[in-house]
């Protein structure tokens, strides 16, 4: 969902321009509305199954909720909950550190993994396979796995590797110490490999022509990444970017199957914390208050990489 | 904006008023939804309930068994003003959903056998207003379950207090009792995962003993937070001392909620478990019955109170039918209806009755059940009706939690702030004695 959803929020800002830009055409011939129509079916279900409940999420943002009595308005009183406790606050941070530690160390390691296994190699095909394979494997699974592999004794999978270079044995998500950076590996394990496919369409793109120049001319390893690579990679950053963040920030499978925000509140995000007041505890009305602030946050961050791309572009 | 999504489309239909009580129709079939997984055997239980209660009176039930997100479920069906009939779920929501006002009071009186209900189990289904909006139909209680291989291996007997508990905990945890040459056997499981409440759930058994308590109800009927009255800190101490101090407590327990704890005691790597008597059938398969025994919980510094819980017959607002919905709730009471649901290895949905007459020898010879039954009656306690319990578990589940994951916490502290917590909680509820 959250691809077809950057495409969505991105696909206006690409369009629109052009759109200024073209000189007024001669209508064709036909009615106005038959391109409505044509859209009508996706439209329908867009309006039907998201922005009606997109609505209603927000109109419960202001009442307490009581589905079988009925709703009475309350105001801003569910927001000044949510946002007045100590919970929301941490979870808030929580969240931002695991969405820029997941979205950084995803891109980075997504990065290096695309520049190993870049090329036309039918071996490299396989290799590519395995390592799209953590994508494709049900979250549920990959949390049950990395649950094993954090046994927190000395005869867990991680702390026996760790305990060969004299470190450990680590709590992992089991210490509130380290708990937020074990959930963020896994995050990243998962990603990466998402991240690679992009960047590898990413580098299909570019010229090979600007390489052999840039070697001809006795550009390094290094210098052809950094200024052939990375420049002509830029706007698959930005939407990694995009992604990733709007990602970060829905952050909830993983949490709530590993710790479900212990020890000690030390993981616990904006959605996890999301679920516990709203269905958890049945007050839809305070959970709807939060569910509305992530949403403001996930918007605002996409226009404003929306509004930073746009003044680069131009 | 997933979560915005998904929560508005909890609530469908616009809010009206609410509604009053519906044309009656005595023929009308009930709709009961039952908390219990789709095709299992709480399911088949279900049915035959429903099966014999239909032989008996010719009304007409249709059973649907729901278990994820049960309660959301049910606020949409809410929302369309068309509940089920009948809801059969854990005691401990009714306050919860008498605060959404989907259940009606039930009259005792026209609940044919509600006298012979025990008392416990009926003050459960009481909400703070002192009126009945439940009936209860099954009840439970912990119990302790020992390996008993590994008591013989360390040559001691199942523990009478608490000193006993601590000094078997440290025993299996130290002297190899399954023999494998590794030091990776512990004492006592603990799920101590915040998930659902599961920490706080399972200190109850210790904490009541101790004379500790979670919230404590004043004289107006109203509640104060108790979780830093010196009972209340000595229990936590303890309890925490297991999982930090001695260390007899199985690794990764902050994380864990029930299904993989009980993994660690059928896998053989805790020796001590204190669980309600649901789970006998499936240890007595996976472990094996000579493997582990049951015994009473052993004495707190105060008594031996565990964790008392059960299920409820709840009788919806609006239904069409209440005559129905009275007489199927005395049929689940009833000698009959309380024997064909204990019956059956697995497929059973009573697991203790609530009915006095009644007597689970007659119908489960197992002793194991007769102590469970006898633990109940005895030292078997509620968690309180306020409008809603779960907030107050779960806060208390974070702070038990993060004293057993962090053991650099200091539990005074954690304690006076989880007080906080709670205040703030009964207020919102309205129940807060100031």
């Amino acid at each position: 969902m959250s691809v077809r959803e950057a495409t969505r929020l991105t696909a206006p800002a690409q369009v629109a321009p052009a759109a200024a830009d073209r000189p007024r055409q001669k209508r064709r011939d036909g009615q106005w509305w038959v391109p409505w129509l044509f859209l009508a079916p996706a439209l329908v279900l867009f309006v039907y199954f998201k922005f009606i409940p997109m609505a209603q999420a927000i109109g419960m943002s202001v009442q307490e909720v009581r589905p079988y009595l009925g709703n009475t308005w309350v105001g801003g009183a569910n927001y000044a909950e949510v946002l007045g406790s100590d919970g929301f606050r941490s979870a808030a941070w929580n969240t931002i550190v695991l969405a820029v530690g997941q979205t950084f160390g995803s891109m980075l390691l997504g990065f290096c993994l695309a520049l190993l296994v870049e090329g036309q190699t039918r071996k490299l095909t396989f290799i590519r396979s395995a390592a799209f394979l953590p994508v494709v494997v049900p979250l549920a699974v990959v949390a049950e796995l990395w649950r094993i592999m954090y046994h927190p004794t000395g005869d867990g999978l991680i702390n026996q590797v760790i305990g060969l270079v004299g470190l450990g044995p680590s709590g992992f998500i089991n210490d509130p110490h380290t708990s937020l950076a074990s959930i963020a590996v896994t995050g990243i394990w998962r990603g990466a490999p998402y991240d690679m496919m992009i960047f590898l369409a990413g580098l299909a793109g570019i010229d090979r022509g600007l390489y052999e120049a840039a070697t001809v001319d006795g550009a390094s390893t290094r210098q052809r990444i950094l200024h052939v690579t990375l420049p002509g990679l830029r706007p698959v950053f930005a939407i990694l970017f995009v992604l990733a963040a709007v990602r970060g920030f829905r952050t909830f499978t993983e949490v709530f199957l590993l710790t479900n925000g212990g020890p000690n509140g030390s993981t616990e995000v904006v959605m996890t914390l999301i679920y516990k007041l709203g269905l958890e505890q049945s007050r839809l009305g305070v959970g709807s208050a939060g569910a509305v602030l992530l949403f403001g946050a996930t918007l605002v961050l996409t226009v404003c990489v929306q509004l930073l791309r746009r003044r680069r572009a131009a | 904006m997933a979560a915005g999504v998904g929560l508005a489309l909890v609530v469908t239909a616009c809010g009206g008023g609410g509604a009053g009580k519906a044309e009656q129709d005595p023929s009308a079939p009930l709709e009961l939804w039952a908390r219990t997984t789709p095709g299992g055997d709480g399911e088949k239980g279900m049915k035959k309930l429903a099966a014999a209660f239909e032989a008996a009176t010719g009304q007409k039930v249709e059973v649907t068994a729901i278990f994820d997100d049960f309660e959301t479920k049910l606020s949409q069906r809410a929302a369309q003003k068309d509940l089920p009939d009948i809801v059969m779920n854990d005691s401990s929501q009714l306050g919860t959903m008498v605060s959404q006002g989907i259940v009606r009071e039930v009259d005792l009186s026209a609940i044919k056998g509600s006298d012979q209900l025990l008392e416990p189990a009926l003050a459960a289904a009481r909400a703070t207003d002192g009126k009945t909006y439940g009936v209860p139909y099954s009840a439970q209680a912990s119990a302790l379950l020992i390996r008993k291989d590994w008591l013989k291996k360390v040559n001691l007997t199942a523990p009478a207090n608490w000193d006993q508990m601590v000094a078997l905990a440290k025993a299996f945890t130290t002297q190899d009792p399954d023999g494998n040459g590794k030091a990776d056997t512990y004492g006592l499981a603990v799920p101590g995962s915040t998930k659902r409440g599961y920490a706080s759930w399972y200190f109850s058994n210790f904490l009541w003993a101790a004379g500790g308590d979670f919230i404590a109800k004043q004289s107006d009927g109203k509640y104060k937070p108790a979780m830093s009255t010196p009972e209340s800190v000595a229990a936590t101490k303890w309890f925490r001392d297991l999982a930090c101090t001695s260390k007899v407590v199985q690794p990764g327990a902050a994380t864990m909620d029930t299904p993989p704890t009980n993994e660690t005691f059928e896998a053989g790597k805790t020796g001590m478990y204190v669980v309600g008597p649901y789970l006998m059938p499936r240890f007595d398969s996976s472990l094996g019955k000579d493997k582990y025994e049951v015994v009473p919980m052993p004495k707190g510094p105060k008594d031996s109170t565990v964790l008392a819980e059960g299920g409820s017959v709840y009788l919806m607002a609006g239904s069409k039918n209440e005559a129905a919905q009275n007489a199927f709730a005395g049929y689940a009471i009833s000698a009959d209806g309380q024997k064909i649901g204990m019956e059956g290895e697995k497929a059973f949905i009573v697991q203790l009755p609530v009915n006095k007459s009644v007597d689970i020898t007659t119908v489960r010879p197992d002793p194991r059940w007769k102590l469970y039954a006898d633990v109940y009656r005895e030292h078997g306690r509620y968690a309180p009706s306020i409008p809603n319990w779960t907030p107050v578990r779960q806060s208390t589940a974070d702070t038990v939690n993060a004293l057993i994951a962090d053991c650099g916490l200091d539990v005074d502290a954690e304690l006076k702030k989880l007080d906080q917590k709670l205040t703030d909680t009964l207020s919102q509820q309205g129940v807060n004695a100031s």
